[in-house]
């Protein structure tokens, strides 16, 4: 009866999960015709051929700085308007509502949006930063290389950041209120409370959530390509997602696309190892 | 951690109840009034692009082209609503993602249900090792997946077809519907459900009187997550579904994106929109239990 009941999700999983995984380690070390499907092996080849490219290379140090400032600003804004939202302020139960809604929008929504209204030259946020001083000329927020990615990663982190407020909000509420009370009893002053009681509780919870979406931010199609219009000016919002689909169908290098997901799939297994660890270990300590 | 109960009776005034007292100092309202100042630029940032594309979405071209921008709209249209149903034929992409979704979503739960009923309720052999095999699934990135799954689908005959474009939704999102499903399951006490049982209710007649009434909070926010990455699904889409009319909205919107100039904002606004009003309403209708299983998937999962 219980076999009966989970083949149906078990079969999916294997079917599309694990077994195109197996195909992708496969296809890394072969060289696929992208018509016929036909493999010849060439050994490591495909994974010579990413190390000894120039894009491949800047793919991956851009996925780096992607994904490590993506996480920064998420979990410090995350921790930070979860604990505005702490307050009792009034209102702040619509606040809590409204927050949320970035983190429901669908990428292309949310591209098609900043992309009108971070419009080099006629878009309302260029127009709202000049008329309030902050710049004097439009800023060239989707035109400028070196502005792509700054401008992809405020996206993100606008789309993503109340994934950790939902989590870091909802720990702050579990911890009990005499927790504090012991603190401003002993003296303890607003940085005492926030050292002593507020991080060790939520530490766990942001870890988990920082394995969870490191993952998917270091692998996010969607909000790069979609916003950049497909890899932005000269190239410069091409993260290593972008580069694998840009290696399988507009290059054809079925085993190269392959050789560079199992790589970052390895490095990112090692990651979640060290998070898992240190989740554990947090998690222990708060008991 | 406890507290000497005597030792907080000996100092009633203790820091954290100064909140609380009528008088306030002058810091102190500075301090709420920046805190005011915080929540309102919060939540401005949140839904400021939303109105955006609702104010854009029903003004004419004349007064979104017009600089400088003006904030509030003083024409109202329907134009852009009615090009993108009439001249671009918008229902049929929305059809495509209403019937993928839909199908996806209740495909997905039922065996999701399935499953995690079973994993919560019963002990075998493996339930451990599926319970993983799930939790790396649902951590699998589609891009990695991405050229398999599009090399195994058109080597089938399955490229450009809706149905397999669905099953694979069902499959991608069955390890996160069975990891909440699960925790919702397992919080559950199995006492009411055995009373049922003595009662005279078959295992399935417990299930649906007792269980499902219970975790029906948990069924629905899970639900309504699955229902909003297959609607907002991308890289299969756009990959798999080579023929235009069988597109789903969103890769059709970036198709309207690619074939137009700036002129069309109030057009893209008003695409957005429709994109993104089932969503919202489904988020409104159950914001409440949304909140309590995304905490449940994030900190569980």
């Amino acid at each position: 009866m219980a076999y009966l009941l989970i083949s149906p999700a078990l079969v999916l999983i294997l079917v599309f999960a694990v077994y195109p995984f197996i195909v992708a380690v496969i296809n890394s070390f072969n060289l696929v015709d992208i018509n016929t499907g036909m493999k010849t092996p060439v050994g490591l080849e495909n994974y010579v051929a990413i190390f000894a490219d120039a894009n491949t290379r800047d793919s991956f140090f851009r996925s780096i700085s992607w994904t490590t400032s993506n996480m920064i600003l998420q979990v410090v804004l995350g921790v930070a308007v979860a604990m505005l939202l702490n307050l009792n302020l009034k209102g702040q139960r619509i606040a809590r509502v409204l927050v949320l809604i970035p983190y429901m929008v669908p990428a292309i929504v949310a591209a098609l949006v900043f992309r009108f209204m971070f419009n080099d030259v006629t878009g309302v946020v260029n127009y709202v930063l000049m008329k309030v001083g902050f710049i004097d000329q439009p800023l060239n927020w989707l035109s400028d290389p070196a502005m792509m990615m700054p401008t992809l990663v405020a996206v993100n982190v606008w789309k993503y950041s109340p994934f950790f407020i939902i989590v870091v909000l909802a720990r702050l509420q579990s911890i009990p209120k005499d927790l504090f009370e012991a603190v401003a009893i002993d003296g303890g002053g607003w940085w005492h409370r926030f050292t002593a009681v507020t991080l060790p509780s939520i530490i766990p919870v942001v870890l988990a959530g920082m394995l969870l979406r490191t993952i998917w931010t270091a692998y996010d199609f969607d909000v790069p390509y979609l916003l950049s219009n497909g890899g932005g000016p000269s190239g410069s919002a091409v993260t290593v997602p972008l580069q694998i689909r840009a290696l399988a169908f507009d290059q054809q290098q079925l085993g190269q696309a392959s050789a560079l997901a199992v790589c970052t799939a390895i490095l990112l297994t090692g990651a979640a190892y060290f998070y898992l660890r240190g989740y554990r270990k947090s998690e222990k300590a708060s008991e | 951690m406890s507290i000497d109960v005597n030792s907080r009776a000996a100092q009633p005034i203790a820091p954290v109840s100064r909140a609380a007292a009528k008088k306030r100092s002058p810091m102190a309202t500075l301090g709420r009034t920046l805190q005011y100042a915080a929540l309102v630029t919060v939540v401005l940032t949140a839904i400021v692009p939303m109105y955006w594309i609702v104010v854009n979405a029903i003004r004419p071209d004349s007064e979104i082209a017009a600089y400088p921008p003006t904030i509030f709209p003083k024409e109202l249209t329907f134009k852009h609503f009615i090009d993108l149903f009439e001249v671009y034929g918008f229902q049929q992409y929305l059809t495509n993602s209403l019937i993928v979704s839909s199908i996806a979503t209740v495909v997905a739960l039922v065996f999701g249900i399935m499953a995690a009923y079973a994993m919560s309720r019963f002990e075998f052999k493996g339930v451990r090792a599926v319970g993983e095999l799930s939790l790396l699934a649902y951590l699998l990135p589609p891009i990695l997946v991405l050229v398999p799954i599009t090399q195994i689908l058109f080597g089938n005959g399955l490229g450009d077809n809706r149905a397999a474009l669905a099953v694979l939704y069902v499959a991608t999102l069955l390890p996160f519907a069975l990891w909440i499903l699960r925790s919702y399951f397992s919080g559950l006490g199995i006492d009411t459900e055995e009373a049922a049982m003595i009662d005279g209710c078959t295992r399935f007649g417990a299930f649906i009187r007792v269980v499902l009434p219970q975790t029906l909070p948990g069924i629905a926010s899970t639900a309504i997550f699955t229902f909003n990455a297959a609607w907002s699904e991308y890289l299969f889409a756009s990959t798999l579904m080579t023929s235009n009319e069988k597109l789903p909205a969103n890769p059709a919107v970036f198709l309207l994106m690619g074939h137009m100039g700036t002129e069309s904002w109030g057009l893209l606004m008003a695409a957005a929109l429709t994109i993104i009003l089932p969503v919202m309403i489904l988020f409104f209708m159950a914001q409440k239990w949304l909140v309590a299983g995304l905490t449940e998937g994030a900190v569980k999962g």
